[in-house]
């Protein structure tokens, strides 16, 4: 009751049919009418607004309001010939009540609306609307108002006051922009859309979040939860279709695509509407990849039980086949020997698998808790690492063809150890049995990985463990049971040729390392390795020839230790040389449009500013999406090129898409981390200003001229 | 929270394995079974849906303060329907699923006396102050509405009718979507509109919720 009396006494305060605007104010939201210009030119389109100022924790609701809730909504009464175009709405936020998902907005919020008058208008301009929306934090309450604003017409639009440009400044960098990726989605048999967003060369550990905002009820379920991966390739949201009952399937989806990115100085909030449109091709076979991070989706028991089913999977994968068909081989020779042996040599097996999983355990949680935040697969982002492997992969793949027996010259490493007889030789082959699997274990571990990752330490512990038990199951199994084991095949020269053909497979698996490599690294990785594998050929050459103890002998295992070393020394090469870039091409990305631009240097840069010419700076990045907006809502707008025209100033555009050791030099200079980062020379001016990490037409527009 | 990036070469080798990643449990379709449920009554009797075997049956989510529940109680279009069904031997059930503290929640007096006042006719009233039922519903908002059929399908579920707004004016401008519904169900015929956007109130879980 008394917030209708507030309400009536706002409108009653607000009443004066002359006000220049009116306000509405209810016990949780205060609403107010704006326009951007001060008086109206006929014929000419301009901005007005229905301003929000909410209670703090409570909220208004988006176009699709989600799974409550109502957007709201302004009716208009214009006089004859004016229009008014639809809510321009800002970019929404995910409010969570209890499990029922809301699409909303909070605290100070304008919904833009485009008025268009008539030519012939003249006098005043009677805006009147009568608006209403739902307002809500735990409970929801309607509220309604009446507006009214009366705007002069004069010869040339007049624009309002600086806070209130400023105003409408601000939301319009909330609003999303046109996404600058295609999208498509694909259709599971279940119906459920995954999202594909090809916006190549972003960079994944920069992204911290990502959510599709379906611009319509139906289509998608807002209330189930998104769990998006980010790769080089694009963005894919595996979504759950929504409960519109259609006869035929969607052919587009509209909506709103949220990122937020970790930029040089902190994290910015984009958006970007889209629609995608239905891909027949795309059946989402990869869809449930992205496996849900969130715990309370998969219990401990059945991440366990993934956990053990992957590890038994594992055994098949061409990575860890290889040595595991050689470990049987062996086994074979043994069958019928003492069965104490047998059963000694499975369970150090499986005590080695076992040590090395929860090796890999102790690493998760160690970093984890320096770190804060483990991706699966992060031993993949390090170029270092897929060069080891694919190494390893080359040498094991050499002693399965024969090149070389593992002898003691070459203790040390698994294989020498794993080659020994004994329980020993079997606790490391399960070492390497792990090593070599680890590269396999990301596609098809996901689920169970991500269950452990995002768990306390005993229950990662467990499912790491758990794969492990699955990898080990099969052998362990063979070695405890005579009645298995009177089915291996008897010893024989079939033995020699399976060991040899098995290389195959374990080359196949160093290409595949290597191409992961180039991913990295760019082409220069092929040449790395393959150059690295042609030293330790050549190293292992070497070292079987002739006899030992001479000094010849001395001399070829000196020649040798340099080629290995060589060999690992590209691991200093590749080091120096992260993997910032996206691109694999090397030098100037195709992301990165120089239209206009001059391409950085700081030569460029302190010639022009000597010479006493305004310079603009813009560094940029292929994979940076809040430079793309910038460039996008600021720098590439006419008003902007038309100010960078008139007022002369030499525009450079720095491209940090891949490392430039100048450009980095500069971004430490100023004490950045990271893209974007604009500055600006006056004419004359000592030293560059930094302008804000995200940019309006006006702010530059304002820059520039005010230092005429 | 940790978050796991699927590299590209990963997905070149997409796996069995991960046709076992878990779905939300919300959400049910119509032209499936219905959720099984039991709860009690305002006047402790103690309803089930595997008893209403041969039954027609509507679910009405309700929480008398949310404005959306009230434009249908103060238009007097729950009440009419209801009475409606009654008719037809149609089991109305009125359901509070609003979490103990939560807007919306009653006890059995409460509710008696909710009915008594909105001079209302469902069948029963439930009292769910686990929201068991709605969650099993996949209920989202204040009143969502759901019919099932006498062999236990799920036919319908949505808004009461199709403008979502607070206003009681909209009542009579509005398609009755339940009503058409089950006017279809007891001819026998398929349901045209079987699903439709619930508008509303959230619906208050409260901290219980999944």
């Amino acid at each position: 009751m008394f917030r209708l009396l507030a309400l009536l006494l706002a409108v009653c305060l607000a009443g004066p049919a002359f006000a220049q605007h009116s306000v509405v104010k209810t016990d949780n939201v205060r609403a107010e009418l704006v326009s951007e210009v001060s008086e109206v030119k006929p014929g000419e389109p301009f901005w007005v607004a229905l301003r929000q100022t909410i209670k703090p924790h409570w909220h208004t609701y988006w176009k699709n309001p989600g799974d409550s809730g109502l957007p709201t909504e302004i009716a208009w009464n214009l006089p004859p010939g004016v229009e008014a175009g639809p809510i321009v709405w800002p970019t929404p936020t995910l409010i969570d009540v209890g499990g029922v998902i809301n699409y909303g907005v909070q605290d100070d919020v304008l919904l833009l609306v485009k008025i268009t008058p008539p030519a012939d208008l003249a006098g005043t301009l009677a805006l009147k609307a009568d608006a209403n929306w739902l307002v809500c934090d735990d409970v929801c309450i309607p509220e309604e108002g009446k507006f009214a604003l009366d705007l002069p017409v004069g010869s040339a639009a007049k624009p309002a006051d600086a806070d209130t440009r400023a105003l409408f400044d601000k939301a319009r960098r909330v609003v999303p922009t046109d996404s600058p990726w295609p999208a498509r989605f694909g259709l599971a048999r279940s119906g459920d859309p995954t999202l594909v967003v090809d916006a190549r060369g972003l960079k994944p550990d920069t992204i911290r979040s990502v959510y599709f905002f379906p611009a319509e009820w139906g289509a998608v379920a807002s209330m189930a939860r998104q769990t998006a991966s980010v790769t080089v390739e694009g963005i894919r949201i595996p979504l759950r279709k929504g409960d519109a009952k259609a006869t035929t399937a969607p052919q587009s989806i509209a909506g709103t695509l949220v990122l937020t990115e970790k930029t040089g100085d902190g994290e910015q909030r984009q958006a970007f509407d889209m629609v995608a449109s239905l891909d027949p091709a795309g059946v989402p076979s990869a869809a449930p990849l992205a496996a849900s991070n969130e715990g309370e989706s998969l219990t401990l028991v059945q991440a366990l039980v993934f956990a053990l089913l992957g590890g038994l999977i594992l055994n098949l994968m061409p990575c860890v086949f290889p040595v595991l068909a050689m470990k049987a081989a062996a086994f074979a020779r043994l069958a019928g020997h003492e069965r104490g042996a047998m059963r000694r040599d499975g369970i150090a097996y499986t005590a080695g698998v076992l040590v090395a999983f929860g090796a890999m355990a102790a690493a998760v949680i160690a970093i984890r808790a320096t770190i804060g935040e483990v991706s699966w697969g992060f031993q993949f982002q390090s170029p270092i690492f897929s060069l080891l492997v694919a190494y390893l992969f080359f040498v094991v793949g050499l002693t399965l063809a024969g090149a070389f027996e593992i002898g003691g010259s070459f203790t040390g490493m698994g294989q020498g150890l794993a080659a020994r007889s004994g329980a020993t030789g079997a606790f490391f082959t399960g070492v390497l049995a792990v090593v070599v699997a680890t590269p396999c274990t990301a596609p098809f571990m996901a689920a169970a990985l991500g269950f452990a990752l995002s768990q306390p330490a005993p229950q990662t512990v467990a499912v790491l463990l758990a794969m492990g038990l699955g990898l080990a199951l099969p052998f362990l199994a063979l070695s405890t049971t005579p009645a298995l084991q009177r089915l291996m095949p008897r010893p024989g020269a079939w033995m020699d040729r399976l060991r040899q053909f098995l290389a195959f497979p374990m080359f196949a698996s160093a290409v595949w390392m290597i191409w992961v490599l180039t991913q990295q690294t760019g082409p220069d990785g092929v040449i790395y390795a393959l150059g690295g594998m042609i030293l330790i050929a050549f190293a292992i050459w070497l070292l079987r020839l002739g006899s030992a103890g001479t000094l010849g002998a001395w001399l070829r295992r000196g020649l040798a230790a340099a080629a290995v070393l060589l060999a690992f020394a590209a691991v200093v090469k590749l080091e120096d040389g992260p993997a910032t870039a996206a691109s694999t091409t090397g030098g100037p990305s195709t992301g990165v449009s120089f239209d206009g631009w001059e391409r950085f240097s700081r030569a460029r840069m302190t010639e022009a500013a000597a010479a006493g010419k305004p310079v603009f700076v813009d560094f940029t990045a292929a994979w940076c999406i809040t430079c793309l907006v910038n460039e996008r809502v600021a720098l590439e707008t006419p008003g902007t090129r038309r100010a960078f025209e008139q007022t002369g100033t030499v525009k450079l555009k720095g491209d940090w898409t891949n490392r430039d050791p100048e450009i980095t030099s500069v971004l430490k200079e100023l004490g950045r981390a990271g893209v974007p980062l604009y500055l600006y020379w006056a004419p004359g001016a000592e030293r560059p200003k930094i302008l804000p990490q995200v940019l309006t037409e006006a702010a530059i527009v304002s820059e520039l001229q005010a230092k005429r | 929270m940790s978050k796991i990036i699927v590299q590209r070469r990963a997905l070149l080798l997409g796996g069995a394995a991960m046709a076992l990643a878990p779905v939300p449990a919300f959400a049910r379709d119509v032209g499936k079974p219905a959720p099984a449920f039991s709860a009690t009554d305002s006047n402790g009797k103690v309803w089930s849906l595997a008893d209403l075997e041969g039954k027609i049956v509507v679910l009405e989510t309700s929480n008398q303060d949310c404005p959306y529940v009230r434009k249908h109680y103060n238009s007097t279009n729950m009440q009419t329907q209801q009475r409606e069904a009654a008719a037809k031997g149609v089991v109305w059930l009125t359901v509070a699923s609003s979490a103990p503290g939560e807007q919306g929640f009653v006890t059995a007096a409460q509710a008696n006396e909710l009915t008594r006042k909105r001079n209302a006719a469902p069948t029963a009233f439930l009292l769910d102050p686990q929201s068991r039922i709605a969650r099993a519903y996949g209920a989202t908002v204040t009143p969502h509405m759901y019919i099932i059929d006498a062999s236990g399908v799920l036919v319908y579920k949505g808004g009461i009718d199709s403008i979502p707004s607070s206003s009681v004016a909209d009542v009579p401008k509005a398609t009755q979507y339940v009503r058409v519904a089950l006017d279809q169900v007891l001819a026998g015929k398929q349901v045209t509109e079987s699903s439709t956007r619930p508008y509303g109130c959230s619906l208050k879980y409260g901290n219980n919720a999944a």
